[in-house]
């Protein structure tokens, strides 16, 4: 992103950030005659008896790739969204929502939003220019039809997607991907890839118990998880359990927000949480603490396992590589070992490693060697997709006939991918979505002609950005479907703009809680704004009039009907509930026992918890869960970018409110790295390692380690700051056996930081 | 003691997420660079560890508000029922003087209206028998609304460290201080 290119935007937006401005903008523009008088104004005070009076209340539900997926009440007068709070009916959400949540008004309302179809001219020169959806649906549909004639399939379309919407409905996009015959999709997950691997190898599937039972648990072990910033629902269920007298321990590299809420806070030396997890079954194992009968009844390998541990494993083997002192890591492990039931919460920092999912693997075998898996107030707890049995009306669309494909690829198309095993003759393209300016750069015959990006802001989000702006220079076409003018739109031809979740109709279930929520269309789509269901049934209106038969896409579609269809039986009796219209009186909780795997009939080949997975070992890993090193230091500093509590990923940073309390990006560094630097508090430092630099402000703090530099995710409109360009698409180790693709290895990259 | 309500503010608990903070802004959807709850990170002379520990703090609704005593128009009055302290920004001049007398920095200047502003405490939600958005919204309860004539809480203070003390406006709010835990460093090489 330049300089250059935001100012052109802002010109073109034509307006500045604050509300009255705003109005005053939307009435030159004529818009302000077709919304209600009372957009955005402050409440009067003269509520008297009847706070609520003339609101209309809706249901909607965080669609965000966040473990709490909140539900939310949105208070609506005259069709404008007065304030949204969260559902009381949900005991999870408990009538709050977070501090994202309560900025989400200024998504549908912010004057950034874009309003209405624009093509650039010149990529990435920022001239851009309104037109039509038709004009936009006729330039994408003929040049679909031109590379389908061209190259005799549709592969030279790409799809980048991944968690800017979890709405069941926007599976509409990979619909109408399939709709239009067999296409390249970038596939995998950023995100959590290793450790579902991990878990299946040792559990058969990945499934957490009900985070509300963590107030059960008599020892809690929060690994690599942050959920006072990233879950901050879940932190009310581990003060509970503190309050029943449970001890609290956070292992992570740094002391995070939850770390200093802990009972006592390990400072692991980054990567090496499974030499701390292998230490600590050591020691469990020398000392008799393991739970015999449970190993017996329930797994397989345990007596390979412990060998390993005898023969190679120390606990200060453990304390070396980890730089926790062995007194520690016994006592710890005898206070879990003995404490009934015990927890783990596996958070998703430590498996973005090249050795993340052997990491996993050992903290698993830790929690279920004491006997901790399939009881309430135990688990390995890292996720689950048990409440997602939706239709997937809106992903699941026959091809055209006669279309062409790849041959050759088979598995997974990603952790959402929910289009079962059906074997075609040809399949879609895969790519690694982890490499994804790797493999648009280097994929031939046919090349990535177009690329659609939905739900998904790759240049702020994904690996290696400077390879990613030369990789975004090659396609024909590109099309980004959108609320804002992220760094993916500025590299885009065309933009279209996308609903809100206050202007959609979906259904939004969760990968961490059990809960399950509607969410209805609060307010009209403002602007010329359509939802992915929409888009898709505009492109195959185009499509079929000038090829017909060219997309089975429908050409006519409801949306809420649409989203009816996701709905069936299953769902209704996981839920407990007559119909989705219950849902419109609060969200509905499954009625799952609390405890994942209570019937102790795990998912792996042997029916039994697995310590030795020969599937793992056949997919190219060690069949036991042994010690794996992390990655080789390539700089001075290890650089970690985790998750700011003011955003996810690139999303919410960038609304004005969210401004009001985080203005810009900062990087953090101990005070120990800073004097060997000569670097001050509040200097300008640059931040660099051999594929990239960003500059920005630096705060000294004990929060992290002397050997450690640290920047948030983030997405600024206002900042060129990316933490992305200095993080590097290497793979973590597991991965692609469950979501086609190995995770990256975020936390395995290295800096350095000099003052400028 | 007649009825005043106040803000508990458990530090111990604040997990300093903002929550409470953007939960008045999408209430009251106040000017941009017009906070009415500020979400404040303690110095690391009062917790060691920085941006690790915090006061979410408004408007104090103190007993003897300084705000209203200074304001030459009376648009400041203190409710009889339950001590809420509110500002009526009809009758404000914009002089600032609640702005400057206030050692809080409770009221707050729109640069738009060119007025002074603050917390209202939610008398509108709490006279329809609704929590205030900041207390309602808090996700692990660190913000809680009391009643300072029932209060009793033998761990509370007043004037924790890094809190103005000011005894004759006496502050309607409590406080309960944030500890740290047993923090294992990595040995160094």
């Amino acid at each position: 992103m330049t300089g250059n290119n935001l100012e052109q935007i802002k010109k073109n937006l034509g307006c500045s950030m604050s509300r009255r401005k705003f109005l005053g903008c939307m009435a030159a523009m004529g818009v302000l005659a077709s919304i209600p008088g009372s957009l955005l104004r402050p409440m009067d005070g003269q509520a008297g008896n009847g706070f609520e009076q003339g609101l209309e209340i809706f249901r909607n539900a965080c669609p965000r790739n966040c473990y709490d997926t909140c539900s939310i009440k949105t208070f609506v007068k005259d069709g404008v969204i007065k304030y949204i709070e969260g559902a009381p009916e949900s005991t999870f959400t408990d009538g709050g929502l977070c501090v994202k949540g309560y900025a989400y008004t200024r998504r549908p309302y912010s004057p950034d939003r874009i309003k209405y179809p624009m093509i650039q001219d010149q990529r990435g020169s920022g001239n851009w220019r309104r037109i039509s959806w038709d004009q936009a649906m006729e330039i994408i549909a003929k040049k679909l039809i031109e590379i389908n004639e061209k190259d005799g399939s549709m592969l030279g379309l790409a799809l980048a997607k991944y968690s800017g919407n979890f709405g069941i409905t926007n599976y509409a996009v990979e619909g109408m991907m399939t709709s239009l015959g067999y296409t390249t999709r970038l596939i995998g997950t950023p995100c959590w890839p290793a450790g579902i691997d991990a878990q299946n190898y040792d559990l058969g599937d990945m499934w957490c118990n009900d985070p509300e039972d963590m107030a059960n648990a008599r020892y809690l072990i929060l690994w690599g998880a942050n959920p006072a910033w990233n879950s901050v629902h879940s932190m009310k269920y581990i003060y509970a359990a503190q309050e029943r007298g449970a001890k609290v321990v956070c292992i992570d590299p740094v002391l995070t927000q939850t770390a200093v809420k802990a009972d006592v806070y390990w400072e692991v030396e980054t990567s090496m949480d499974g030499a701390l997890a292998l230490g600590m079954a050591r020691h469990i194992l020398d000392q008799g603490l393991y739970d015999r009968d449970w190993v017996r009844n329930n797994s397989i390998g345990f007596d390979e396992f412990a060998d390993y541990l005898r023969n190679e494993i120390t606990v200060d083997w453990a304390a070396q590589k980890s730089g926790i002192p062995a007194e520690q890591i016994k006592n710890v492990a005898e206070e879990f070992a003995t404490a009934k039931p015990a927890s783990i919460w596996i958070g998703y920092g430590l498996q973005r490693h090249v050795n993340g999912g052997a990491t996993v693997r050992s903290v698993d075998a830790l929690v279920a060697m004491t006997g901790n898996v399939g009881k309430s107030g135990g688990g390995a707890r890292y996720g689950h997709l048990r409440t997602w049995g939706f239709n997937y009306h809106a992903l699941l669309q026959p091809r055209p006939e006669g279309s062409v494909g790849f041959l050759g690829a088979d598995g997974p198309l990603g952790d959402f991918d929910f289009s079962g095993d059906k074997v075609d003759e040809y399949s879609d393209r895969p790519l690694n979505m982890n490499k994804t300016a790797e493999e648009i750069l280097t994929t031939d015959e046919p090349p990535v002609r177009v690329l659609w990006v939905s739900c998904k802001n790759p240049l702020s989000q994904d690996f290696d950005r400077n390879k990613m702006v030369e990789a975004f220079k090659k396609p024909e076409l590109i099309v980004s479907v959108e609320q804002f003018f992220t760094e993916t739109v500025e590299l885009s031809d065309i933009v279209l703009p996308v609903t809100t979740l206050f202007e959609e109709w979906t259904v939004n279930a969760s990968y961490w809680h059990y809960w399950l929520s509607i969410n209805e269309q609060a307010i009209k789509p403002m602007y010329e704004t359509k939802s992915n269901t929409e888009i898709a049934a505009a492109l195959s209106r185009k499509m079929n009039e000038l090829k017909p038969g060219s997309c089975t896409y429908p050409t006519e579609i409801d949306p809420r009907e649409w989203m009816i269809k996701e709905f069936n039986q299953g769902i209704y009796d996981l839920f407990g509930i007559d119909s989705w219209q219950d849902l419109k009186n609060g969200p509905a909780k499954a009625k799952m026992h609390p405890a994942s795997w209570h019937d102790l009939k795990f998912g792996t080949p042997s029916g039994k918890y697995e310590f030795k997975s020969e599937l793992c070992a056949e997919h190219g890993h060690q069949a036991l869960p042994k010690f794996k090193e992390g990655r080789k230091p390539y700089d001075k500093l290890r650089l970690l970018t985790p998750h700011t509590k003011f955003g996810i990923h690139s999303q919410f940073v960038n609304l004005d409110w969210m401004e009001e309390y985080n203005p810009k990006p900062f990087c953090y560094l101990n005070p120990i790295a800073a004097e060997s630097r000569g670097i001050k508090d509040g200097d300008q430092v640059k931040v660099f390692n051999k594929i990239g630099e960003v500059q920005l402000e630096v705060k000294l703090t004990d929060i992290v380690p002397p050997d450690v530099v640290m920047m948030y995710t983030a997405w600024f409109r206002n900042n060129p700051y990316n933490c992305q360009n200095l993080v590097d698409d290497t793979s973590s180790d597991m991965g692609a056996y469950k979501t086609g693709a190995p995770g990256v290895a975020i936390h395995g990259q290295f800096a350095d930081v000099v003052k400028v | 003691m007649r009825k005043q309500l106040g803000f508990y503010i458990d530090a111990n608990r604040c997990i300093g997420c903002f929550t409470c903070a953007m939960a008045c802004k999408n209430q009251y959807h106040q000017d941009i660079g017009v906070i009415w709850r500020q979400v404040y990170d303690l110095k690391t002379e009062i917790y060691p560890h920085r941006e690790r520990a915090f006061y979410s703090l408004a408007c104090n609704h103190c007993e003897n508000p300084t705000c209203s005593n200074v304001c030459p128009v009376k648009a400041y009055y203190k409710r009889e029922t339950d001590g809420v302290v509110v500002h009526e920004q009809e009758k404000c001049i914009g002089c600032g003087n609640c702005i400057r007398s206030c050692p809080y920095g409770a009221p707050r200047h729109n640069p738009v209206l060119r007025k002074a502003e603050k917390c209202s405490f939610c008398w509108e939600r709490i006279d329809s028998g609704l929590e205030p958005a900041c207390i309602l919204s808090c996700p692990v309860d660190a913000l809680q609304l009391i009643d300072l004539a029932t209060f009793e809480e033998p761990n509370a203070v007043q004037y924790p460290p890094g809190f103005p003390k000011f005894t004759s406006l006496n502050p309607s709010v409590r406080f309960r201080v944030a500890q740290s835990p047993t923090v294992i460093r990595r040995k160094r090489l």
